[in-house]
């Protein structure tokens, strides 16, 4: 569960990132974050992930208060957490099998369960044939699914999607966002960024849009002809 | 708390990325080298001129001459005084008629001013003393003048201002250049080490999104940076060994020439081998080790 309370973030050089933000995503939840460049998406990630702190209100996840966190507990928080990135950030010295067995080293996972449990996710994203490649061997579809089954590998509560089809074709972005829903439909809840309104309205779901540091929508639209998705597309173009 | 399996396999990464960033680990390895090199080198020139000039100072030598009159038994219980005291190294007896003889070999040209002395020897009899300390010199000499039937204490003062004089600009300009050496291998290290953590500043920020602890990424580094550091020991304690060898033989042609001037000769690499091994190899690893670990600090705070 992730729940800002009245958060205002205000950088070093003045620049006021997020202004009184609320927001509660609750466990399961699927939503996508859409907004123009630097309207507080990143802002909003990094928060997330302890990066940076607010300049007020309070910001929980996953059961974690990180107003009041400790830096040694920062790693435990993120251990609860996924995270997908539009540039993939694969280790390119490590294969695929070892990309992902590595999240679970990081937690000190017995052998036996890190062996039993990549070959697993590697399935659920559909690179078996892979899992001895070196990233520089993959696509930019098949590099983004190791960094999703890197996310997944450890069973998180919650994944945080920045902009994962950025760097990919559209037709994949499909495949993409789809594999988001299936597990998010095994409980995992995802928090997507993206500035793609095309996949926004086709799959449609919670969408929530920060402007200038602001949540200026927050509703749950489903269809892909949603005459609202409409309009949100045309909100964002203004941007 | 990490398992033992967990710490092995930080081990192993440890050891894999050496592999891995070769090129890195080999300006590592240079860096390492050279500075271990250039340290090295200036310490042992600098415990060498130490030791060449406390074979000057060994040359030291304070007579104590004795009242004419002085027994046998009192010239031997004041040379068991003497050898007693605690700066002495070294006592001779010096006597009167050995002086005589050896005065008239060195002026065989003035014959005819032996002959006017007859059997009349002009000379008394002295103590030919050696201190371990020259720095001590003057407390030494008081204890000497205190003594019983001390007719007259003479000790090399200049020697012994020129030698300290000498022993202080050598240890204030190899200080100095010690200093120096260290400083140019911080800097020559920490840049390396600093650039071999950049080109893996995302594997470090990936592995903090993950949620791997300061512990988990810092320890193949770490490790990295010992291994490193230990092989760059071997290579300069190699060089130093080629080096040593080739200075100690040079100068060992030498040793004439460096008597004469009174100076001793170098320590034998043998007699060093021991501090200088366990100096290099500790010194490497611990410096390669600590080089990496605080080089990943930028990068940690994610």
């Amino acid at each position: 569960m992730v729940e800002l309370k009245d958060v205002s973030v205000t950088y070093s050089s003045g620049v006021d990132a997020l202004e009184h933000v609320n927001l509660k995503i609750n466990d399961g939840d699927f939503a996508f974050v859409v907004g123009a460049s630097g309207a507080g998406k990143s802002t909003l990630i990094k928060l997330l992930l302890k990066e940076i702190d607010a300049t007020s209100g309070t910001v929980t996840v996953n059961g974690y208060q990180l107003n009041h966190m400790k830096k040694r507990k920062v790693p435990e928080l993120r251990r609860t957490i996924g995270v997908v990135f539009q540039d993939f950030r694969l280790i390119s010295s490590m294969t695929v099998y070892e990309n992902i067995a590595f999240v679970l080293r990081v937690i000190d996972a017995p052998r036996k369960y890190i062996r039993k449990r990549v070959p697993y996710v590697i399935s659920l994203v559909g690179l078996q044939a892979k899992a001895n490649s070196y990233p520089t061997e993959l696509s930019g579809g098949e590099k983004q699914r190791v960094a999703i089954a890197r996310a997944l590998v450890n069973d998180p509560s919650l994944i945080i999607a920045d902009e994962p089809t950025g760097n990919i074709d559209p037709e994949l972005s499909y495949e993409i966002v789809e594999l988001l829903r299936s597990i998010n439909r095994q409980g995992t809840t995802i928090l997507m960024v993206t500035h793609e309104h095309e996949l926004v309205r086709r799959f449609g779901g919670r969408i929530i849009n920060i402007t200038e540091g602001q949540i200026v929508f927050d509703e749950i639209m489903e269809g892909s002809d949603d005459e609202f998705l409409e309009d949100l597309g045309n909100l964002n173009d203004e941007d | 708390m990490m398992k033992i399996s967990g710490i092995r396999y930080l081990v192993e990464q440890g050891i894999e990325n050496i592999w891995k960033n070769r090129m890195m680990a080999f300006a590592s390895f240079c860096a390492l080298l050279v500075s271990l090199v250039l340290v090295g080198i200036s310490v042992l020139a600098y415990q060498n001129m130490d030791s060449m000039i406390g074979g000057a100072e060994s040359q030291n030598e304070v007579i104590l001459y004795l009242d004419e009159d002085t027994s046998t038994e009192e010239i031997n219980r004041i040379g068991n005084e003497i050898y007693q005291m605690q700066n002495v190294a070294e006592v001779n007896f010096y006597s009167r008629d050995e002086a005589y003889q050896d005065w008239k070999e060195q002026m065989t040209d003035y014959d005819i001013l032996f002959e006017s002395l007859g059997d009349d020897n002009p000379l008394i009899d002295s103590f030919r003393i050696r201190v371990k300390d020259i720095r001590q010199m003057s407390k030494t000499v008081s204890q000497l003048e205190n003594l019983d039937h001390v007719y007259n204490v003479r000790a090399p003062y200049d020697f012994v201002a020129i030698v300290t004089q000498l022993r202080i600009t050598l240890t204030w300009v190899m200080s100095a250049l010690i200093l120096a050496m260290i400083f140019v291998s911080i800097v020559i290290i920490s840049n390396t080490a600093r650039t071999s953590v950049y080109s893996r500043r995302e594997e470090i920020q990936i592995m903090k999104y993950v949620g791997a602890t300061n512990v988990f990424i810092r320890l193949p580094f770490f490790i990295e940076g010992m291994i490193t550091g230990f092989f760059a020991g071997c290579g300069a304690l190699v060089i130093t060994w080629v080096v040593y060898d080739a200075v100690a033989g040079i100068l060992q042609n030498q040793v004439a020439l460096l008597s004469i001037i009174g100076v001793g000769s170098m320590i034998r690499f043998e007699a060093i081998y021991l501090p200088v091994t366990f100096a290099y190899l500790l010194g490497g690893a611990l410096i390669g080790a600590v080089g990496s670990a605080v080089s990943i600090r930028k990068y940690i705070n994610v």
